[in-house]
């Protein structure tokens, strides 16, 4: 029995060894080191203060806070991907949503109860119907989403800049953004870690929602079969054309309750060319595919990638090197793990590939 | 009205507008021929310009600095090529991390190298000079705008009946089209596939890369953060409507080149600049709406899996 469970411990750390993430986690490490090294700083310094900054003092909230846009879009992006939609577009419904819900936010009288919760349903609404254009683009024009969800996140910034410079603008501050949110409006925070804001939970229970519907119910089936293999879904049954504008729109929706979130939660003011400078929909993206679009391993993954950005910021106060590494080190382990790299001897590069992990991140 | 907007100064901010799209999407439209989708003309652009300036500020000279953009295209794309042909991984995600990549590297490599955050300026940075060519540069109105010009601008222009030569009348083109085209085919007649895609990849690179150095040393003589700004994409978009043929490609770059330039003479006319700066995207969504016949490939290549 002992010896069971042993050769399982020993065969999954042997696999886990194996796993071209783990080696790709390894080869980013070593090439930030190097990066670091090369460029006059001190890579062991820049590591230590990375780790501590991430999970000691305020480190801690701000990976909670953070990881709650990083888990946010990955979530969005992995519905899209699950059912081979490859919606670049998360940023623009990101932000379009975003400046909806901060709209109704700050212009809508009432009492905080009815408030959060409206703004929030604004800033779905309208990341949805941001998420409609490319879905009616690709099913009644046939233009592929991959470009035109892309291109309409340049229009997107060009639509919520002219409206906060034109219309929305506060002259009570030099920037170029709107008036802050009132108190009552703000997304409340738990009296946990020193103050999480409440969206976490929000985007937990998306995960635990997205679990049980890939898992439970025929539509995350459907989803999931449209992904592998358009033409044989169409065969099998399933309206294409119909998932692709679903999973739009609830791909939409989530990206505006995120961009909600980062105004009403976060931010509290809607600054023109602010909510694209972190790069949270790109980061949810390259967090999607290292999970393999699967909610658990996104929730896990998102809160490793958070972490990195929180420990970067501390490692750019503390020892100088800037946080943009953190954003070096997430690239190269998507760019490492779609190459497939993993430790293996004697191996050559297949069309086959057993490794369930690798084959699906290889393929969106 | 139109008199005060089409004139020389127009076509001129349109040319300079045009040559770094040009550029790269010339390199995507030989990936395309060659059957390798290349959508990280984004980020080589971005790296190019980066080590455009980078290389220029450390020699002072702005040959070096091209020949920085070349090498950092290059070696970005090399990544691609190994990715996507050696270890056959997906070109959508590899290209992607890398335009991400690009990103994340030359934001971090500003302030730890220059110690700048957001742009790079200095007078050690050499940017190209205008060369005004004899005779062509004095023709009225086509002289001024095409014929006094940085050295890359020519090349640029130069490529389009050049790599029209090159893919159509030469053995080393058919060979490489027959790759894109019946890689089974090709490999029979002991045309090797991965020579051909390498080599398309990392021209790809290179090109993309001197598309970034007429960003930072041509256009404007600084490095920004994420100066590329879309025109990457862009240049994928050229080669899709240009149906990855030299001179469709070149009319492409020119369309969206002139959405910009106009883009800039409307700031001028009073305009918010957060509109005009959305006219060159929009005028490529209106452009794919009308020519959607074509993109059956992209489709096939991006939804069927």
């Amino acid at each position: 029995m002992l010896e069971r469970v042993l050769n399982g411990v020993g065969d999954m750390s042997r696999r886990a060894v194996r796993s071209p993430v783990t080696f790709s986690l390894l080869f980013a490490f070593a090439l930030a080191a190097a990066i670091v090294a090369v460029t006059g700083g001190d890579p062991l310094a820049a590591g230590g203060e990375m780790f501590t900054g991430a999970v000691t003092g305020s480190g801690l909230r701000n990976t909670l806070g953070r990881s709650v846009p990083i888990i946010g879009m990955a979530l969005a992006v992995s519905i899209a991907f699950r059912s081979g939609i490859i919606n670049l577009g998360g940023e623009g419904q990101m932000v379009i949503g975003g400046l909806a819900g901060t709209i109704v936010a700050i212009y809508v009288p009432g009492p905080g109860y009815v408030i959060v919760p409206l703004a929030m349903l604004a800033g779905a609404v309208v990341g949805a119907v941001w998420g409609l254009l490319p879905a009616y683009g690709q099913t009644w024009l046939r233009l592929p989403i991959l470009i035109t969800s892309l291109l309409l996140n340049y229009v997107a910034r060009a639509i919520t800049g002219y409206l906060v410079r034109f219309q929305l603008l506060d002259d009570a501050v030099t920037l170029t953004s709107t008036r802050q949110v009132p108190e009552t409006a703000r997304m409340p925070k738990m009296p946990i870690f020193g103050g999480v804001s409440l969206s976490l939970i929000l985007v937990i229970v998306l995960v635990a929602l997205l679990w049980m519907v890939y898992t439970r119910s025929v539509a995350g089936y459907e989803s999931q079969m449209t992904g592998f293999n358009m033409r044989s879904a169409r065969y099998g049954g399933i309206d294409v054309e119909q998932r692709t504008v679903q999973v739009m729109v609830v791909a939409g929706a989530i990206g505006g309750l995120i961009g909600t979130h980062l105004i009403i939660g976060e931010a509290l003011r809607f600054i023109d060319g602010e909510l694209v400078l972190a790069g949270f929909a790109w980061t949810g993206l390259l967090v999607s595919l290292l999970a393999v679009n699967r909610p658990i391993p996104i929730f896990i993954t998102g809160m490793f990638f958070s972490a990195l950005q929180i420990g970067g910021l501390a490692m750019q106060r503390n020892a100088g090197v800037s946080w943009r590494l953190s954003q070096v080190l997430q690239a190269v382990v998507i760019v490492a793990v779609a190459c497939r790299l993993a430790i293996r001897r004697g191996e050559r590069p297949s069309t086959e590939v057993s490794d369930a992990e690798s084959a699906a991140v290889g393929e969106v | 009205m139109f008199e005060q907007i089409l004139d020389a100064a127009l076509f001129d901010s349109a040319t300079r507008a045009m040559i770094p799209i040009l550029l790269a999407a010339l390199g995507g439209m030989i990936c395309e021929r060659a059957g390798v989708f290349q959508i990280a003309l984004e980020g080589i652009m971005l790296a190019g310009a980066f080590a455009a300036v980078a290389g220029s500020y450390l020699a002072i000279s702005w040959t070096l600095g091209v020949v920085f953009g070349i090498a950092a295209g290059m070696l970005i794309s090399l990544a691609l090529a190994y990715g996507t042909v050696t270890r056959r991984g997906d070109p959508i995600v590899l290209g992607i991390a890398l335009n991400l990549l690009a990103m994340g590297l030359t934001g971090f490599l500003l302030p730890q190298l220059f110690d700048v955050r957001g742009v790079f300026q200095h007078p050690r940075i050499d940017g190209l000079d205008r060369i005004a060519i004899p005779v062509l540069s004095d023709i009225p109105w086509v002289g001024p705008v095409l014929f006094d010009n940085t050295i890359l601008t020519y090349v640029a222009l130069l490529l389009v009946p050049g790599l029209w030569v090159l893919l159509f009348r030469t053995a080393i083109g058919l060979r490489l089209r027959g790759v894109g085209e019946r890689p089974l085919a090709a490999e029979t007649l002991g045309v090797s596939p991965t020579v051909y895609k390498y080599g398309a990849v990392l021209a790809s690179g290179a090109l993309a890369g001197l598309a970034g150095a007429q960003l930072s040393l041509g256009n404007v003589v600084q490095f920004a953060e994420n100066m590329s700004s879309g025109r990457g994409w862009v240049a994928v978009v050229a080669v899709m409507l240009g149906r990855a043929h030299p001179v469709g490609v070149l009319a492409a770059a020119a369309l969206f080149a002139l959405a910009e330039a106009l883009g800039f003479r409307f700031q001028g006319n009073g305009l918010p600049v957060q509109i005009t700066d959305a006219l060159p995207f929009v005028v490529t969504l209106l452009a794919l709406i009308i020519a959607r016949k074509r993109f059956a490939r992209l489709l096939d290549l991006t939804t069927a899996a």
